[in-house]
């Protein structure tokens, strides 16, 4: 089968999941696919706000599942992107509006018109979570390299696994090369010994982030930061092509001397 | 046989030369050790305190046979190829005819009076 719906995930809340979805989503659409975010955290809507498309919602996805709407209708069209759109979720209802069967079903209806349906998973291993991870053929685990991370990252590995859902891929969020150098921040090879997950990338630290999110414009749409050089990375990665995973490197004192500010 | 568990000795002791040899250990080394011994636990689904009470029963049900040396009895859950283990060392004492004392498990040198453990 082929693996269009992705769903992103990672137990423990705040490692960046929505930042990652919005990112991914967007690198995939201006690598020339049909894309589709579908924000799966209902009741705590953000996708929206992160994709800066918070001013055009409508109808949601629980509209469309109760019947007041078609699937169309609910599609938020993202123009900075080819072919590139937003599935808003509910922010005044709760987890229980929808169930996994029906999140199947909407994956479904949108499989055929879609190349990726990227899912941006509530934090968690409630319902949310197993409504997020139903109609999944891929599953990205973000992770923090920080302890209490980690470990929920494990926990909901082998929830993934259990399920058979797969294959399950590991995104290092937020790492800081010069505190891993100072054996101060757990390494990559520290959080692969752990975890013995397969990683499709790892996503500096990075400021222009934080911007990017002020503005509502996911770092991938303008500019070289390292965040969005590893997030185009992992676009490349799904759709097939081989990158090499590259390891961060501290940042050098003249890159901090000319390095620019956003 | 307790290959795992001992490799995980040989690692705290070789944490401990370092320590020796260049002050504290590094917060980032500290943290993968814990999250690998956390792991273990949460992988077999067997919280630390419960270890603690398997370990008083199995003590209890084999000093009803053998004489043994309840203080260095052993009980630890290991994780290898998503496998969970549960790794028992129960020492022998040595017997009053004087006999010399073995291990409960792996080369006990009474053989006849062996007793195993759930991991092998």
């Amino acid at each position: 089968m082929e693996e269009k719906v992705i769903t992103v995930t990672s137990g423990k809340g705040g490692v960046g999941k929505t930042t990652t979805t919005a990112n991914i989503g967007s690198a995939l659409a201006l690598l020339g696919k049909k894309v589709v975010v579908l924000d799966g955290d209902i009741g705590l809507r953000n996708l929206d706000i992160v994709m800066g498309l918070e001013n055009r919602i409508v109808y949601d996805i629980v509209d469309y599942v109760e019947g007041r709407c078609r699937l169309r209708q609910a599609l938020i069209r993202d123009k900075r992107a080819p072919e590139l759109y937003l599935l808003p979720t509910a922010q005044t209802r709760d987890k229980s509006a929808i169930n996994p069967g029906q999140m199947v079903q909407v994956c479904d209806e949108l499989r055929k018109e879609f190349d990726y349906i990227i899912i941006d998973s509530p934090a968690g291993i409630e319902q949310g979570f197993q409504n997020a991870l139903a109609p999944a053929d891929r599953v990205l685990v973000v992770t923090n390299p920080e302890v209490s991370s980690v470990r929920d990252a494990d926990r909901v590995i082998g929830l993934v696994e259990a399920q058979q859902k797969g294959p399950v891929q590991l995104i290092i969020n937020r790492l800081i090369a010069a505190r891993v150098k100072k054996q101060e921040m757990l390494s990559t090879q520290d959080i692969m010994d752990v975890l013995s997950t397969e990683i499709i990338g790892i996503v500096p630290e990075d400021e222009a982030i934080l911007s990017s999110s002020n503005r509502g414009t996911p770092v991938v749409f303008n500019g070289k930061s390292p965040a969005a050089i590893a997030y185009r990375d992992i676009a490349r990665r799904l759709i097939g092509e081989d990158v090499p995973l590259v390891q961060p490197q501290p940042t050098s004192w003249w890159q901090k001397l000319f390095g620019r500010t956003e | 046989m307790s290959a795992s568990a001992s490799s995980e000795l040989q690692h705290l002791k070789a944490m401990n030369f370092f320590e020796r040899l260049f002050g504290r250990r590094s917060s980032a080394q500290t943290a993968k050790q814990r999250l690998q011994l956390v792991l273990v636990h949460d992988r077999a689904e067997i919280p630390p305190g419960v270890l603690a009470l398997i370990k008083d029963d199995i003590i209890a049900v084999i000093s009803r046979r053998v004489n043994i040396d309840r203080e260095h009895v052993v009980v630890n859950v290991t994780h290898e190829d998503k496998m969970s283990k549960l790794l028992v060392d129960i020492p022998l004492l040595r017997n009053a005819d004087g006999q010399a004392a073995g291990r409960a498990r792996g080369e006990a040198q009474r053989p006849n009076r062996r007793t195993t453990s759930p991991s092998s």
